[in-house]
């Protein structure tokens, strides 16, 4: 039972990793809680189940594809709705976010109605189901392991991202202080859609992950789940990555523990009491710097 | 007579690096004191420190006021402004979209009181305060010579007005020290002189003045004691032309060897 | 006191004095429903919610994104007062002002300190948890069934010898909720012209000069988050006695975000811009109420509209319909960046 939850969360802690650094990746260089994030989430797996059902796309494919749309649906949000609020007070681009979370969540409603939705029949592959390892009494699905597999690799591959190539490093830069980056020839606005790009990507893997793991997908997934990851966020410290992928995981840990001992009906409440305490306690998270107000905020 | 501000062994650290080195120096009650050094001696930390803004790492600075005696280092920077202490800022720092009269009714805050039930009430103690408030903006707005121009925005207002504004506001708070952090910058001569006589009026009023400033002008021709900081630390004070023609302060703004040519 | 006379008012003053009357003889005029009349009080509701609200973002430009969770506590902390104990309405009132306000002053002051952004993300955890504790303390508030039967609003003057009135039908609550807004306007109008307001403005616009002038921010930020609660209270008080039953789902994010969007429609820090924010906002959610079922959509679509009237406010009309010069100032500052010259410094001797 311990076990079986630890290996649950484990799993969903992953995911919230994923969708936590491009929370923290954004508000790096833009300073900006990007409140839509959680709905490029929830369109990447909608756009895994559109390519899957209409254009008839293996999973695997889909799921490419659909990252792809994900990263381009991030700089577009950037560009359309952040860029132009660049000089503006704080206050103004944080409701713009809100404005954005709530308009892409209800755009979805649109187009792909409010029921939840499965993927269509046969199209997860059918080794999913099956087996990989049994320890302890748990049964490991190899669903579990393509998670972790693809969990482990995407952190890995993002890290080597951001430390080693050109783009990392101006990443880096740009959030380390921007001015001094444009002047060393920096492309600012280029580097931050470098980064909306690459937080879109992966927030869309996670929300094809979870709509597969739950096999279910419907337009307010991104909501909790930003919120969530959001937290995970908070609790690594806002602005670092490593912080964000262990807040995920510790975050993913303690609400399946959580559900499993305390009570599931707060299940959605432990995350957000985590994070009101972290704030409260410990602003700058485990890895985080303080925040300092800015000369910017209203 | 006691002084009114002691500066004790003042240490501030940012990091690594020491901002302030052992500064220790007095203020007089009533005197107008100089206080400078080249750029980046720490000037602004100093006056940041004593605002409240910055908390020292080491040393003491002590508030003799009304025979009470208070040690400010490290205390809230409201705190500051309520025992006493008022300041203007080097890159001025108004209430840039409200309008000039309640720029200096906002400097009122700390010396009045009602909050809510007073507002809504509006009682015959609020009415009162409310007057009052009204009435002392107006005359500090007298005071510094901007008479009549209470409903502009101050943001609105050329550059030498705002620095006005600004000292009108600190007055408003009724400071006993006020420190004014390079005031006659971007002034042009005439701007620069009417505003010394402004700062003798207010010395006048028997407020003690604490100036940095760069204008060589206006430190020889209103400050009565000059201190120079260099490097974080304590270089030299004295009346302004004997600083003026200390070696070691000629050194320090024009480098080694100036001394000699000069 | 001089006599008021007709002629001696301002035309603001004649305008505000026609749409009062307005509103008074609205139930009388003949296209008048009690549909209509429905929809009038939740306007007034909503402007006494988002004139509470106002206080934070457009007083002292904070984000708040909870406020629907002091909503939720006033309206179910009302509830089941009359619902247990039978308390009467005009008890009740300043109790939620009170409750309301103290829930406040325990949210606000430990995370004031913080920056906005984490402020405002603190507000959404609490108004959150608000609700996952009323869907499932079910001892307490019966959960997702709801809490049904709440007494009416009445007028109980038996003690005295008197009669008792009991609100019945939409009537009442009517010019009871104007009654509500008059006070609420009223005490905004004296607060905005007060030593508290001006501390506010003085925040909003550049804490650091507010600080040197001796406003304590920490202390001005929890009294503003606590008026602000406590008329959100008040508002989810009247709620409670006027729709008689109350359910969890009722004050989910959905809420605070809809008042949000009447503040940004109608002018942050407006007290009109508000009042009209709230009659625009119900009017086009009940509408698109009406349509969007005939198009086949769920009603939950409407907050497409509120979405987008977000982003396109902040992009091209930062201050509102409404705008209050300081606030449209401050929300362009960035762009046009101020100009203040230094000329170079003097010489250095």
């Amino acid at each position: 039972m311990l076990l079986q939850q630890l290996v649950n969360g484990l799993t969903i802690g992953g995911i919230y990793a994923m969708i936590a650094v491009g929370y923290t990746m954004i508000y790096g260089v833009i300073q900006l809680i990007n409140f839509a994030h959680g709905e490029i989430y929830m369109l990447g797996a909608f756009f895994a189940i559109t390519f899957i059902s209409f254009l008839g796309l293996p999973f695997y494919v889909a799921f490419l594809v659909a990252m792809a749309c994900c990263a381009v649906c991030g700089v577009l949000l950037d560009i359309v709705a952040y860029r132009p609020l660049r000089q503006s007070p704080r206050l103004a681009a944080l409701i713009t976010a809100i404005g954005m979370s709530i308009f892409l969540q209800n755009l979805a409603m649109i187009i792909w109605g409010s029921r939840p939705k499965p993927f269509p029949h046969g199209s997860l592959p059918a080794y999913f189901e099956k087996t990989a390892v049994t320890f302890g009494g748990v049964n490991l699905s190899w669903f579990h392991v393509f998670i972790f597999t693809l969990t482990i690799v995407m952190m890995v591959g993002l890290n080597l991202i951001i430390k080693k190539t050109r783009w990392g490093k101006a990443m880096r830069a740009v959030a380390q202080n921007q001015t001094m980056a444009a002047l060393t020839g920096i492309n600012v606005n280029r580097v931050i859609s470098y980064t909306f790009a690459l937080a879109g990507a992966l927030g869309g893997a996670a929300g094809i992950m979870v709509g597969a793991f739950y096999n279910s997908i419907y337009p307010t997934m991104g909501y909790v789940a930003g919120v969530k990851a959001f937290a995970a966020a908070v609790l690594g410290g806002i602005g670092s990555v490593p912080g964000a992928m262990l807040g995920g995981v510790i975050l993913g840990v303690a609400e399946a523990l959580g559900a499993g001992y305390l009570s599931s009906l707060y299940r959605d409440g432990i995350s957000y009491a985590v994070m009101i305490i972290v704030i409260v306690l410990i602003p700058a998270g485990l890895f985080g710097k303080v925040l300092k107000e800015t000369k910017k905020s209203m | 007579m006691t002084p009114i501000l002691e500066i004790k062994k003042l240490f501030k650290s940012f990091g690594g690096l020491e901002a302030l080195k052992d500064i220790t120096f007095d203020i007089k009650r009533g005197e107008i004191i100089g206080l400078i050094g080249p750029n980046g001696a720490g000037k602004t930390t100093l006056f940041n420190c004593v605002a409240g803004i910055e908390k020292p790492t080491g040393g003491q600075i002590i508030l003799t006021n009304g025979g009470r005696t208070t040690s400010i280092g490290g205390k809230k920077p409201e705190a500051v402004t309520g025992l006493g202490i008022a300041r203007t800022f080097q890159n001025i720092r108004l209430f840039d979209n409200l309008t000039v009269i309640d720029n200096v009714k906002i400097g009122r805050h700390c010396r009045t009181r009602s909050i809510f039930f007073g507002a809504v009430v509006r009682n015959r103690f609020q009415r009162a305060e409310e007057k009052g408030i009204t009435e002392s903006a107006h005359q500090f707005l007298d005071f510094v010579g901007l008479k009549d121009r209470g409903e502009e925005i101050a943001s609105s207002m050329p550059y030498g007005d705002q620095r006005r504004l600004e000292i009108a506001r600190a007055l408003a708070t009724e400071p006993h020290l006020l420190m004014l952090d390079e005031p006659a910058a971007g002034m042009n001569p005439q701007e620069s002189r009417d505003l010394m006589a402004l700062i003798r009026r207010i010395r006048d009023k028997d407020i003690t003045i604490l100036l940095i400033e760069h204008d060589m002008k206006v430190v020889m021709g209103v400050c009565e004691r000059v201190v120079v900081i260099n490097h974080g630390e304590w270089l030299t004070e004295g009346e302004p032309q004997e600083v003026q023609n200390n070696p070691k302060v000629i050194e320090a703004y024009l480098g080694t060897g100036a001394a000699n040519a000069a | 006191m001089g006599k008021l006379r007709l002629q001696d008012l301002t035309r603001g003053g004649k305008i505000r004095i026609g749409l009062l009357a307005l509103a008074l003889i609205l139930p009388f005029l003949p296209f008048v429903t009690d549909y209509v009349l429905h929809i009038a009080i939740l306007v007034l509701l909503y402007m006494i919610l988002s004139l509470g609200l106002n206080i934070v973002p457009g007083f002292n430009g904070l984000l708040d994104l909870g406020y629907v969770g002091f909503y939720g506590i006033g309206a179910y902390t009302s509830g089941l007062l009359t619902y247990h104990f039978g308390l009467s309405f005009w008890v009740i009132i300043p109790l939620a002002f009170i409750n309301g306000a103290i829930w406040g002053i325990l949210l606000g002051a430990p995370t004031l300190r913080l920056t906005g952004d984490y402020f405002a993300i603190v507000t959404f955890g609490f108004s959150e948890l608000v609700v996952l504790l009323l869907t499932n303390e079910i001892w307490l508030t019966r959960g997702p069934l709801g809490l049904p039967g709440i007494d009416v609003v009445s007028i109980d003057l038996t003690l005295f010898g008197g009669p008792k009135w009991e609100f019945i039908g939409e009537l009442p609550y009517y010019y009871l909720a104007i009654v509500m807004v008059l006070v609420t306007v009223f005490v905004m109008y004296r607060i905005q012209d007060s030593r508290l307001g001006r501390a506010w403005f003085a925040i909003r616009d550049d804490e650091v000069a507010a600080v040197s002038c001796g406003i304590n921010l920490l202390a001005y930020k929890v009294i503003a988050f606590a008026i602000s609660a406590a008329f959100g209270a008040v508002g989810g008080s009247f709620f409670a006695r006027w729709v008689t039953f109350l359910s969890p789902d009722m004050f989910k994010f959905w809420e605070s975000f809809l008042i949000l969007c009447m503040i940004v429609l109608g002018g942050m820090g407006n007290i009109w811009g508000v009042m009209i924010g709230a009659v625009v906002l119900v009017s086009l959610s009940e509408v698109l109420r009406e349509i969007l079922p005939v198009l086949g959509l769920p009603v939950q679509v409407r907050f497409l509209a509120f979405g987008l009237i977000m982003v396109l406010m902040m992009r091209f009309r930062p201050a509102g319909i409404m705008p209050i010069p300081a606030v449209a100032a401050k929300m362009r500052a960035g762009r046009v960046k101020r100009k203040k010259v230094k000329p170079a410094v003097g010489i250095k001797k």
